[in-house]
């Protein structure tokens, strides 16, 4: 077994444009959210996020617009914390982001 | 969507999925669904195309260096995302020594193989909930958060939630 243990902007790095990604936990809870708003601040774009309930974490990546596609059951944060804002920004309107449901 | 990730992880291009009979899914998306005939009897099954993202992230309570991740609360579909995608890169709450894997091996949701990289990040999951480390949604946070994506300033967001960390 090697160590792989690293900084968040060293794992960051790893992420590439145009990657599809699997984005764990389910809507307000057990998100890589930190980790998302580290993808945040880089230049990245042409992801693509899926999970079978994504949430706040697949959202932030969908409100910066680094995202454009959507592979989802669910999309959303639940209870009190509502619909999913950046999805919504994205996909609704002017917005160019796909969705693709897979129920 | 569950079997779309169990054909990424078993390494077959689809599989059929029970269940999507009725829905517009399957016309909407033929990109992602199809219909075909079970080369066995010649029922008409509905298919579902492989997804096998380039990096599962998982934020995880408990790991070790080599990514043998430990998860406490609800598993949600994260083992199988690890197991879909081509690498995992893991967030955790702490590091704990591998002797806590080896007490008790079948609690490894992740096993090291599947990860290429681990980053110790408590609060990982905030301004949203990671069970039992933290069991309500920080309000304050996300309704900055809700306020940034309507301001379209996500990044000034990340730069005040990120403040301090490495």
């Amino acid at each position: 077994m090697r160590n792989k243990l690293m900084p968040l902007s060293k794992a960051a790095d790893l992420i590439k444009d145009g990657m599809l990604l699997a984005v764990g936990g389910n809507a307000m809870h057990r998100n890589p959210t930190l980790f998302s708003l580290e993808l945040a601040r880089k230049p990245l774009k042409d992801l693509k996020v899926s999970g079978a309930a994504p949430g706040i974490a697949a959202d932030i990546l969908m409100a910066t617009g680094q995202a454009d596609t959507a592979y989802f059951g669910f999309f959303g944060l639940e209870n009190e914390a509502g619909l999913a804002p950046g999805m919504r920004k994205a996909m609704e309107g002017e917005g160019k982001a796909r969705a693709v449901e897979g129920s | 969507m569950i079997n779309a990730f169990r054909a990424g992880a078993y390494g077959v291009p689809f599989l059929p999925v029970g269940g999507m009979w009725g829905s517009d899914l399957v016309d909407i998306r033929p990109e992602f669904f199809q219909v075909m005939k079970s080369p066995f009897d010649g029922e008409e099954v509905v298919v579902v195309k492989a997804l096998v993202p380039d990096y599962a992230i998982i934020h995880v309570q408990e790991a070790d260096i080599y990514g043998n991740a430990r998860i406490l609360g609800p598993s949600y579909q994260d083992a199988l995302l690890a197991r879909a995608a081509k690498k995992t890169i893991i967030t955790t709450e702490r590091i704990v020594g591998t002797y806590r894997m080896q007490e008790e091996p079948k609690l490894t949701s992740i096993p090291h193989f599947l990860v290429e990289a681990v980053v110790e990040l408590p609060g990982g999951a905030k301004p949203g909930i990671c069970f039992p480390e933290y069991v309500k949604v920080d309000w304050d946070d996300h309704k900055a958060y809700q306020k940034a994506v309507k301001a379209g300033d996500v990044k000034a967001f990340a730069d005040k939630m990120l403040e301090g960390r490495a």
